[in-house]
């Protein structure tokens, strides 16, 4: 009797420490893509491999267009890749803008696409003034970016 | 801190069914009622006097840069039945000075604290100049306080600006200039850096200007750069020209439907701001991108630098980056009068589109001939057949040939546009800002004739102006009127309002519109029009107005 308790208790220990999450990437993946913002940020400081997958922007694309009433087209990604991917959409644009515009858990809300269309115009004109300033040109001493006042704490 | 009149409850006739213990009384009649179940005694009558003095004491403990650790132990309501004695004493121990109680004839509305008696209705201005502070100010305040005194020297500024502007009218420019002078000497016993001290600073200087200085008033317009950087910053600051340009690039993209080479003619390109959103727009539409050409106008630069160009560049750059066929070409010229339809290089198969932000009143001269510039440049823009002319103006009236009505009209605008820009916290835009709306002041109040160039006119004059030279309005829509919304929220100041004007849009503080954005198509001509296009020229465009 004992020695069956024995080891059927190290036979399940044994199995417990077989499982490991970082030998079944297809699971690491689908439960990182159902990450908010900030959970994606930490998950990338946990190792080497949780970092390349939570640095990968497909994730991120996910999360941007997570809540999305109906899926975006396919034109959407080459243009959000050019003006700079899904992270820095999300991080520079999205998030602020849906944060400001619901007053509830942004998490859970749906985005409606006039959102999701003023935020990708908002990003567009963004870029368009990072390349201005790299590029030297003209108001190169204009550190003001037309996201700044996104920064701003809403006035209650 | 919502108006005070509405959540005053009547203190006479409260009914004894209120739950509260049998030992309280009904109070007296003309008693508060609910300020009385608290515990205070104020009297109904006393209670915009109150209100107008804690939400002055509110001000002053946000603002007070001293410690106020003190006011927690020290400040003891020993009698709650003079709950406006023990406030004005809170008041007096930060000012250092005597409250003087308001003359019942000023009337402020809703009892709140007015920092700009300009931006109100004028009706409540009272012509009364014997409201004047008793008592010398003993030191400079250093609280942005709007304490009594401040605003009798606040409504004071605004009479003397106005009787001073009369007297410049009529050419009296000696009186002229002793009110300047009474102004400068006012203007050091208010608070400059917001409120009605401020623009009543810039006013005066503008006045000053016109009477001292004329010769100097066209060097007060700034180098090119110039002018584009205070552009930029005025971009950031406040909504207008997000509104401006996200509005127009919707009438925009609706009335490019359908359309595979489209040409965009801006009248006034500055960095080409407002190009990247449509260039997005319309690589994501349904059906792909069109191919994109477009055409900006703008003063030549002086350094020879070719900066139209440089512009020209940077967008064709995003424009290859989200794969929309662009083509560029950039027109100099001082003056949009001096820009010729053949420049354009229109072609007769694509669909165009015209784009004025703020630059037709600067065609409206003080002489109304017949051969004013507008009615040519807008001869030619018909001539073109745009598929939409996107218009954007100042909401207001500043081409009235009196000057005193001038005057006074810019002092209410550019007051509300002040207000507006309180809420912008970031340094150095608001500043620079300001400089830009500065100069925008001195040209309305400074210059006649051919150097004076803001021209502002209501919408409802434009719309006179435009059906007359052959357009007809085309409604916004509302997708529009959502997405100006929504920008609205993102810069989460309380007071701008969107406002939809039969089919136009108008972006304002509070209920004065202070811009107007509007689309025109050409009206379709019954007979066939004495000009180089062909005969009969057909209204093509099908779409739907979007309501």
């Amino acid at each position: 009797m004992d020695q069956n308790q024995n080891t059927s208790s190290r036979e399940s220990k044994e199995k417990r420490s077989e499982f490991f999450i970082n030998d079944h990437i297809d699971i690491l993946v689908e439960i990182l893509k159902r990450l908010d913002g900030p959970s994606l940020g930490v998950a990338a400081c946990v190792c080497r491999l949780w970092s390349s997958f939570a640095r990968n922007d497909s994730v991120w694309e996910h999360l941007c267009f997570r809540h999305v009433s109906s899926p975006p087209p396919s034109s959407v990604k080459p243009v959000v890749v050019a003006l700079g991917g899904y992270k820095k959409l999300y991080m520079v644009c999205l998030r602020p803008v849906l944060s400001r515009l619901s007053d509830s858990d942004m998490v859970r809300r749906v985005w409606t696409r006039h959102e999701v269309q003023l935020s990708l115009s908002l990003f567009c004109v963004d870029y368009y003034e990072r390349s201005g300033r790299l590029g030297g040109g003209g108001g190169g001493d204009a550190s003001a970016s037309s996201l700044m006042f996104l920064c701003n704490t809403v006035n209650v | 801190m919502g108006p005070y009149g509405s959540t005053t409850c009547s203190g006479v006739s409260r009914s004894a069914s209120s739950s509260s213990s049998s030992s309280v009384t009904k109070p007296p009649a003309d008693i508060d009622g609910c300020l009385a179940d608290a515990g205070y005694k104020v009297r109904s009558s006393d209670l915009r006097h109150v209100a107008q003095r804690l939400e002055r004491l509110e001000t002053v403990m946000v603002n007070s840069p001293g410690d106020l650790s003190h006011l927690a132990s020290d400040a003891v309501l020993y009698n709650p039945s003079d709950l406006a004695t023990w406030v004005d004493s809170l008041l007096t121990e930060f000012n250092h000075q005597p409250l003087i109680s308001l003359p019942s004839d000023l009337d402020f509305s809703d009892g709140a604290v007015i920092n700009n008696p300009a931006a109100l209705p004028r009706e409540t201005w009272t012509d009364n100049s014997s409201v004047i502070a008793a008592a010398p100010q003993q030191n400079h305040n250093q609280l942005t306080v709007v304490t009594a005194m401040e605003e009798d020297s606040g409504i004071r500024l605004v009479h003397l600006l106005v009787t001073c502007a009369e007297s410049v009218q009529r050419g009296d420019l000696a009186l002229a200039g002793s009110l300047i002078e009474n102004m400068q000497a006012l203007l050091t016993r208010v608070n400059t850096s917001c409120g009605i001290g401020k623009v009543a600073g810039y006013f005066i200087d503008a006045l000053s200007r016109r009477i001292f200085s004329p010769q100097t008033v066209g060097s007060a317009s700034g180098s090119v750069h110039e002018n584009e950087l205070l552009y930029h910053y005025f971009y950031e600051a406040c909504p207008y020209l997000k509104f401006a340009h996200f509005t127009a690039n919707q009438a925009i993209l609706e009335a490019f439907d359908g359309h595979d080479c489209v040409h965009v003619i801006d009248f006034n390109l500055m960095h080409g701001l407002q190009w990247p959103a449509l260039i997005q727009a319309l690589a994501l539409r349904p059906g792909g991108p069109p191919l994109l050409r477009l055409t900006g106008i703008g003063p030549p630069s002086p350094d020879g630098r070719d900066s139209l160009r440089e512009i020209g560049l940077r967008l064709a750059e995003l424009a290859r980056s989200v794969n929309v066929g662009f083509a560029f070409r950039g027109v100099a010229a001082s003056r949009l009068e001096d820009v010729k339809p053949w420049m354009l290089q229109v072609n007769p198969k694509e669909a165009v589109a015209v784009n004025s932000i703020m630059q037709l009143h600067r065609l409206l001269g003080s002489d109304t001939n017949r051969n004013s510039p507008i009615e040519m440049v807008l001869s030619w823009i018909r001539n073109l057949n745009p598929k939409i002319v996107a218009v954007v103006e100042q909401e207001a009236d500043h081409n009235k040939p009196g000057f005193l009505d001038r005057f006074t009209e810019a002092l209410y605008y550019y007051s509300n546009m002040f207000d507006s820009l309180e809420a912008c916290a970031m340094q150095p835009e608001k500043a620079l800002a300001e400089i830009y709306i500065q100069r925008e002041i001195c040209n309305v109040v400074c210059c006649e004739g051919a150097a004076r160039v803001e021209r502002h006119e209501p919408l409802d004059k434009w719309r006179t102006r435009l059906e007359q030279a052959g357009f007809r309005p085309l409604h916004l829509g509302s997708n529009a009127y959502k997405q100006a919304s929504m920008l609205l929220t993102l810069f989460s100041a309380e007071g701008y309002r969107v406002e939809e004007n039969q089919g136009c849009l108008t972006l304002g503080w509070h209920n004065r519109p202070l811009i107007a954005a509007s689309g025109w198509q050409v009206m379709s001509m019954p007979e066939a029009t004495t000009n180089q296009e062909a005969v009969g020229i057909i209204n093509q465009n099908n779409n739907p107005n979007h309501i």
